[in-house]
């Protein structure tokens, strides 16, 4: 009787843990989305102050992604998880990476739209810039709360969707290049909005990271460099893993 | 126990029974073998009767009811009764229950009722479509997993309801949602979610409005007042339109402060967060506003304590503006015969206090809850004579909000009123340690 009571009491224990570390996972995902929000919003509406803001908040970042960190570690330490306890931890090292990079990402976009702000603004308002930052806060909303539900479809949609962000990224920097060699006098700004663009490129890569990772917590199955057909055939087949 | 009539009828058959099979005994000759045989053939009639009985309650629902005699007929047709009641009641409960879950799914409004851990338990259909909840993935999930953003986080938190929360969301951040939790039960929580978009936008077209408007008067009010205070000041001015001038540059003087209000306000309206601020010398900022209030033609007495040394973390000019507007109301208000004193202490909580008190007229306690809205005046003709326009202690009101701090008023007709603020003590600086002065506060100003 009371060693039943004693395991349930530390798998209850265990349990509230990693629903913790869960949560605050989300908690610096919601972070990191209103970073990313927020960047966007100071370059396409000129608020230098905004961006300036953004790229100040990101040690707010680094700051969760070490607490997680050391979080993980001591679950790892003091409760040595198996099976899908273990995978859902090594899945949250993981994304918090991917978080962090994002961060930074943010942070990029917000100091050079702080820098942008200062010079003249293009006739269209950055309005590609808009779209695909659009594209891209989307998949990383989607991408989280993927993550939140363990849900393996809309994972494999948004990671789908960074095809998408690959085609938009070519036609800006074509673009752009155009813009370049019709007036030179344009290519600072453009520079600046290349790297802006390269930056939500890479956001979209991280947030199919995310994807990847929420499919390894559901499957079991380490699906990175893998085709997205290839995977999506394997995934056919196979059953969710026992956890 | 008083038996039923079918008792009797069982226990009269069962004696019956007995005797019969005690004369057959006796007649053969052996009347204990008749009574036991009549016994065993009573007590088969019962058993059978309460095989049938159980075999009905087992398949109650597919077999019509034992045709049983007597006692047993009784306990069918009893059972049968309790069973209709008890289908009656149940399929009440069950249209009751059905009905409520339709009107709050139909509500226009989100409904999430969410457990201790924040854990979402059920939701209406509404919640589910702003929120983009599932049905079949989303129960026994965190709200705040879903809804991530740290506004939203930051009031889960600080536990603290008295007001709604209200959201940016969306890819455009275009959708405004307005959240309120209802602690209720053994700690759960009914969580109302309402879609504000068309207010929040209503809303800063208001603002945008009265900027733009108070922005817009301001120029062509200038140049009407500087050619009043030339015309007005010209010697050579008629004698007859002394008078009519004079009129005219004091009304012209009267909108400049409107206008000069409305953009304050505007301005305060467009910062949301907390001002960190710079140390303030509250007894210096008490003897300026004093020497405003001397310069007037008629005034009451200014007396001014100062109980504390320690300094006030602040926005100098937002709070100069609001502890202006707070002593020139109690001038306004007081004849010259009275007094008023301005008072800075810090309690014993380590609040920093900021009072005024007057002899004045006083406000009725009835006008005390709405007395910070804008252009809201106790007395509409009073306030005019004394050059009131309903602005400023929605002025006081907002720079307080931008200090963590609040207000109190104290008044009684005829008596006299005191108006308090309450700085939150980490706005407080005290001089003697200043090693534990904040970052923010070194800022050179």
């Amino acid at each position: 009787m009371e060693t039943a009571d004693l395991s349930h009491h530390i798998s209850r224990r265990f349990n509230e843990d990693l629903e913790r570390v869960r949560t605050k996972v989300m908690a610096m995902g919601g972070f990191v989305e209103a970073q990313l929000a927020n960047a966007l919003t100071s370059l396409i509406e000129g608020d230098s102050s905004l961006g300036e803001s953004v790229a100040i908040d990101d040690i707010k970042v680094n700051g969760m992604e070490i607490s997680i960190d050391e979080e993980c570690s001591r679950i790892l330490a003091t409760r040595s998880p198996a099976a899908g306890d273990l995978r859902v931890i090594v899945a949250i090292i993981k994304t918090i990476t991917d978080l962090e990079r994002i961060g930074d990402e943010g942070e990029k976009i917000g100091y050079i739209a702080s820098r942008l702000a200062s010079m003249e603004r293009p006739e269209n308002k950055y309005r590609e810039i808009k779209h695909l930052g659009r594209i891209v806060s989307e998949m990383v909303h989607d991408a989280l709360d993927a993550f939140a539900r363990l849900d393996v479809d809309s994972a494999l949609r948004v990671a789908r969707q960074d095809r998408v962000v690959d085609e938009e990224y070519e036609a800006i920097h074509r673009q752009c290049i155009t813009f370049m060699m019709e007036d030179p006098r344009t290519i600072r700004r453009a520079l600046d909005v290349m790297w802006v663009v390269r930056s939500l490129e890479r956001i979209g890569d991280h947030a199919k990271n995310i994807c990847e990772y929420v499919i390894y917590m559901v499957y079991g199955k380490d699906v990175r460099h893998t085709r997205l057909e290839d995977v999506e055939r394997s995934l056919r087949e196979a059953a969710p893993a026992k956890s | 126990m008083k038996f039923s009539q079918a008792t009797w009828f069982l226990l009269a058959r069962i004696g019956l029974t007995v005797l019969v099979g005690a004369f057959a005994g006796w007649l053969l000759g052996h009347v204990f073998v008749g009574v036991a045989v009549a016994l065993a053939l009573a007590l088969g009639w019962q058993l059978l009767n309460l095989f049938l009985l159980d075999q009905w309650l087992r398949h109650r629902g597919s077999r019509d009811p034992p045709d049983a005699p007597g006692i047993w007929g009784e306990v069918v047709s009893e059972v049968v009764r309790l069973h209709r009641r008890k289908r009656y009641h149940k399929q009440r409960l069950l249209d009751v229950f059905r009905e409520l879950r339709r009107s709050t799914a139909a509500m226009p409004d989100g409904v999430i009722v969410l457990n201790r851990d924040w854990e979402i338990a059920w939701f209406n259909r509404m919640a589910g479509r702003l929120l983009d909840l599932r049905r079949r993935n989303d129960l026994h999930m965190r709200i705040n997993n879903l809804v991530r953003e740290p506004a939203f986080a930051r009031y889960l938190e600080a536990a603290d309801f008295a007001e709604p929360l209200t959201i940016a969301r969306g890819s455009d951040m275009r959708t405004y949602l307005a959240f309120q939790v209802v602690p209720y039960g053994a700690e759960q929580h009914l969580m109302l979610v309402r879609d504000v978009s068309r207010q929040v936008a209503l809303e800063s077209m208001r603002k945008d409005f009265v900027a733009n408007a108070s922005h817009e008067l301001r120029s062509p009010l200038t140049v009407i007042t500087g050619y009043l205070e030339t015309l007005h000041q010209d010697p050579m001015l008629d004698l007859e339109l002394q008078g009519p001038i004079s009129e005219m540059l004091r009304q012209a003087q009267r909108m400049n402060s409107i206008v000069r209000d409305l953009l304050e306000l505007s301005r305060l309206d467009a910062i949301d967060k907390q001002s960190d601020g710079e140390p303030i010398d509250v007894a210096a900022v008490a003897s300026m506003l004093r020497k405003d209030v001397l310069a007037h033609a008629r005034h009451p007495a200014v007396s001014i304590r100062i109980s504390s040394d320690a300094l006030l973390l602040g926005d100098k000019e937002e709070i100069y503006s609001a502890f202006f507007n707070l002593v020139d109301n109690a001038a306004k208000y007081t004849p010259p015969e009275g007094s008023m004193e301005i008072h800075w202490s810090v309690s014993d909580s380590g609040e920093g206090v900021f009072a005024v008190s007057d002899t004045g007229i006083g406000i009725a306690a009835e006008y005390l809850p709405r007395i910070t809205e804008r252009f809201y005046r106790v007395d509409a003709g009073r306030s005019r004579v004394k050059g009131g326009f309903g602005l400023g202690l929605a002025i006081v009101k907002h720079v307080l909000q931008h200090h963590g701090a609040r207000l109190e008023i104290q008044s009684a007709e005829g008596v006299g009123s005191t108006f308090t603020c309450y700085f939150p003590a980490k706005r407080v600086l005290h001089q003697v340690n200043r090693v534990s002065i904040p970052a923010v506060a070194e800022a050179p100003h």
